[in-house]
């Protein structure tokens, strides 16, 4: 009798409660186009772990049927490396969302990809805090009104690509909610890396921020204002193809008519020794040019050590982990 | 005369409690239609309510494919 592998579905991937989601949010698209990618990768549900901090974005591990942890605000970062480190078979992935990863979260972001552990991070971008009602987050852009600011936002948001490079990131892609086949391809990227994977989303908050990216949602006015970025190729937007974003001879991104300008695009890398070229488009936001979509950066490097499974037994491990503790200096207290 | 909806639903639910018709339910992946049910707002909307809100422009006048 032959035993045939079992084959995994989308729905496999879906736990027995439906998303909890406003009607119309972009996180729905999100999670549908998550679960789609762990079946075109075929990983057991039992492979994954999905591990969240706080907000609308981090209820995300209780629509699935994969392991999960709903953990402490910001701090899913150092529980996913503690899951990746005792099991560096499972799939682990951290859903995140602007205040989560950006404000209160923002140092474990940071050391996340210093470590660059083979875990990837979905950052849910609505630039605005959905769950408690509407304040301004670290992503909300300048004169947004919200419950916080009813002047107006004073301060000038927080770029996660930029921030991710900085700290120097292995893996820097952004997508957008509703290009759902561009969600899937940079998730699956994402999952195919090796290392620290940064894939933003910018997601629509129906009820506190709505309209927030509609030039770049929409698939007709999309065309002028998003730049998806393919390796090999020239930066072409524009409804027919017409425009091409350069870099300037003062190291400035422009835009540039392709039929008036005669000399050569220069191609895009994303694995480019330098990350100056990702730097300047993750800084683009979409206001003021084009909003670049795609894998900004990436490269291979060593990922966090996890020595566990190469040496030693686990009771050895455990004893070593004691001397290690103890140190070469430490008392007992005895109480007399 | 009906929309359907395409398997690029997202099940989000945005659609359904504004259809004037209730027309629209959830079915097990995504939300359909009843055809029986359908009259593409006319008389009620200039343009189908469900095509206008929804977030992915999955609901569409003929069948694909």
């Amino acid at each position: 009798m032959s035993h045939e592998p079992k084959t995994f579905e989308r729905k496999d991937y879906q736990g027995a409660i439906a998303p909890k989601w406003c009607p119309g949010c972009g996180n729905h698209g999100i999670f549908k186009s998550l679960t789609k990618v762990y079946a075109q990768l075929q990983i057991p549900p039992e492979k994954i772990a999905v591990i969240s901090g706080i907000g609308c974005s981090s209820r995300l591990p209780y629509y699935l049927h994969t392991y999960g942890f709903h953990t402490l605000h910001g701090r899913a970062p150092t529980v996913a490396l503690g899951v990746k480190v005792a099991h560096p078979e499972l799939s682990v992935w951290i859903i995140s969302g602007d205040g989560d990863a950006l404000a209160i979260g923002g140092n474990h972001f940071i050391h996340f990809f210093r470590h660059n552990p083979d875990v990837k991070l979905v950052l849910f971008n609505n630039q605005v805090y959905g769950l408690t009602k509407g304040q301004a987050s670290p992503t909300s852009v300048l004169q947004q009104k919200t419950a916080t600011t009813p002047a107006g936002v004073q301060e000038r948001p927080l770029q996660a690509a930029s921030l991710a490079l900085a700290a120097g990131a292995s893996f820097v892609a952004r997508t957008i909610d509703t290009h759902l086949d561009h969600v899937e391809a940079m998730l699956l990227a994402a999952a195919r890396h090796k290392g620290a994977a940064l894939v933003e989303v910018l997601t629509n908050c129906v009820i506190f921020n709505d309209g927030a990216f509609t030039d770049v949602e929409d698939p007709v006015r999309a065309a002028d204002h998003v730049v998806s970025l393919r390796d090999g190729e020239p930066m072409v937007y524009g409804k027919e193809g017409e425009l091409v974003l350069k870099w300037s001879d003062k190291g400035e991104l422009i835009t540039s008519n392709r039929n008036a300008d005669a000399s050569e695009s220069w191609c895009y890398d994303s694995r480019s020794i330098s990350p100056t070229m990702a730097y300047a488009l993750s800084q683009a936001d979409g206001r003021n040019g084009p909003l670049p979509i795609g894998v900004l950066w990436q490269r291979e490097i060593p990922t966090y050590p996890v020595l566990q499974t190469e040496t030693g037994s686990k009771v050895e491990q455990t004893m070593a982990l004691e001397r290690i503790l103890a140190g070469s200096q430490s008392w007992k207290v005895s109480a007399r | 005369m009906a929309l359907y909806i395409t398997d690029v639903c997202t099940s989000c639910g945005k659609c359904e409690p504004l259809c004037p018709n209730e027309a629209i339910s959830q079915a097990s992946d995504i939300y359909v239609i009843d055809p029986d049910k359908c009259q593409e707002c006319q008389g009620v909307y200039d343009s189908p309510r469900c095509a206008s809100v929804c977030p992915v422009h999955c609901c569409v006048k003929v069948k694909e494919g």
